[in-house]
């Protein structure tokens, strides 16, 4: 095993090309999907989930050049590597290729060091192509974050993800996301105080209770006696009210 | 002539204890003889405020209710240092039975009231702060209403706003001379005057103090009395001024 790990497209009409080329991939270990010609390649392509692509020139359909083009014009396969495979009696193919935006080429008949090389090598460019990405992603999310913070609208746990990072960016979302729940709390809490200086009181819920106390026995006597209790021995004169 | 002030919130955890304690002390410190009767039966606590060590409430509110002794006898002098005037208090008892037996029996209500008149007499007491228990049961009605004054303290939340409604309502029917509000433990963004307004005008009585809550003050007041520890904190300036709201100082 040489511990290589992906999906691969093989896109090429040539069966036996297909199969010779699917069994040395799954050697190393890889997952492979064929398509017999340039219009189901670009399907599959466009379908989206493969690593790399290894891609015939002369194919019915659309040809390899077509393939690459629409490739490199849509967003989502714009970055994926593709090596062409080729005759050694096509140099020009394999140039015109490689100026549509083409990383690589495997001639034909492929060597198996060679192709190793060759799929390590794009594997490796995928995934540092999707790193980047991922990447570009997560500023995205801080970028966004602050936005959010700008709107009122953070919520915590929204940069949980990027939070998880163990470089820079990590430590930034975690800095961050920190300092916005610190504001969004200290926003709650003022918003709470308003709230709490809001006095609403039910009138009709009040009265009733006033009413359950004043309306007894013992409240009635005290209304009439409130006057003398506080005039007593050594008090103050009840007048004052 | 004794002046009777009661302190009550509708709710516990007002810090009305503190404030009875608080106003106590800068009565005391104008020379005036005061005395306190802890009115709070079922969970007294402002004897430890005043340094009086719960092992020695041999002598306390419970034990006059139950026929034991005079309430005189129940007073004790708990003057701080310094104080140019005199404190006594009248704690209730801490001992579990014998809040369990005020529970159970119930005490004749009307005792109270003579106790604490006599009491007014026998000390001479120029003012006479009742720490009264919370909601409107009736001792409390009866403390309301044989006070001159009345300081009703609450907190700044919903929980609280319905309670003193009530209280003022029922304060007003008793026709007590003086009613005024103490907006207590008011976090420290709050604008002080802003509360006050809006107090005011909701219960159409006036605000006397509004005192900050703050993580600080929380410490400055474990300690004991607030205004005794810390004469010149603007919080104590405060409190003189609920007290002069409470003896007619001010309108």
């Amino acid at each position: 095993m040489s511990g290589l790990r992906g999906r691969v497209l093989v896109v090429d009409d040539d069966p036996v090309n297909r199969l010779l080329l699917r069994r040395a991939l799954e050697q190393e270990g890889l997952d492979v999907e064929v398509a017999g010609d340039g219009g189901r390649g670009w399907e599959r392509v466009a379908g989206g989930g493969f690593d790399l692509v290894l891609l015939d020139i002369v194919m019915p359909v659309l040809d390899g050049y077509e393939v690459l083009a629409r490739m490199r014009g849509h967003e989502a396969t714009a970055t994926l590597p593709v090596i062409v495979i080729s005759g050694s009696d096509d140099r020009d193919g394999v140039v015109r290729c490689i100026e549509l935006g083409a990383d690589d080429f495997l001639p034909k008949p492929f060597d198996p060091a060679v192709l190793r090389a060759r799929l390590r090598s794009g594997l490796a460019r995928k995934r540092l192509a999707d790193l980047e990405r991922e990447y570009r992603e997560q500023v995205g999310h801080v970028v966004a974050a602050a936005a959010d913070v700008e709107r009122g609208e953070f919520r915590s746990g929204s940069l949980d993800t990027v939070a998880g990072r163990d470089d820079a960016l990590g430590l930034l979302a975690r800095v961050f996301g920190r300092m916005a729940h610190e504001v969004a709390q200290r926003e709650q809490r003022l918003r709470a105080q308003v709230g709490a200086l809001r006095i609403e009181i039910d009138e009709a819920r009040t009265a009733r209770t006033v009413a359950a106390i004043t309306g007894t026995d013992y409240f009635a006597d005290l209304q009439r006696r409130a006057a003398d209790l506080r005039s007593g021995p050594g008090r103050q004169n009840g007048d004052q009210q | 002539m004794t002046s009777i002030v009661s302190v009550h919130s509708f709710r516990g955890g007002t810090g009305k204890s503190n404030t009875t304690a608080n106003v106590a002390a800068v009565l005391a410190g104008r020379g005036l003889r005061v005395g306190v009767v802890d009115l709070d039966i079922l969970s007294p606590g402002i004897h430890v405020l005043f340094g009086v060590d719960q092992d020695g409430l041999d002598h306390h509110l419970d034990g006059y209710l139950w026929g034991r002794y005079p309430l005189r006898a129940a007073a004790r002098e708990v003057t701080p240092p310094g104080v140019a005037g005199r404190i006594w208090l009248v704690p209730s008892s801490v001992a579990p039975h014998d809040i369990a037996r005020i529970m159970a029996e119930g005490y004749d209500v009307g005792l109270l009231g003579e106790g604490v008149r006599s009491l007014a007499v026998e000390l001479e007491l120029d003012v006479l702060l009742l720490d009264t228990h919370p909601g409107l049961n009736e001792e409390t009605l009866l403390s309301i209403a044989m006070s001159d004054a009345l300081a009703i303290v609450l907190r700044p939340d919903h929980q609280d706003y319905e309670g003193t409604h009530v209280t003022v309502q029922v304060a007003r029917r008793l026709a007590v001379p003086r009613t005024v509000l103490v907006v207590n433990k008011t976090p420290e963004s709050f604008d002080a005057d802003a509360v006050a307004q809006r107090v005011t005008e909701a219960y159409d009585t006036p605000v006397a103090a509004v005192v900050p809550h703050s993580e600080e003050l929380m410490v400055l007041s474990s300690g004991g009395i607030f205004v005794l520890r810390h004469p010149d904190h603007p919080v104590a300036a405060l409190y003189a001024q609920l007290a002069d709201h409470l003896v007619g100082v001010r309108a």
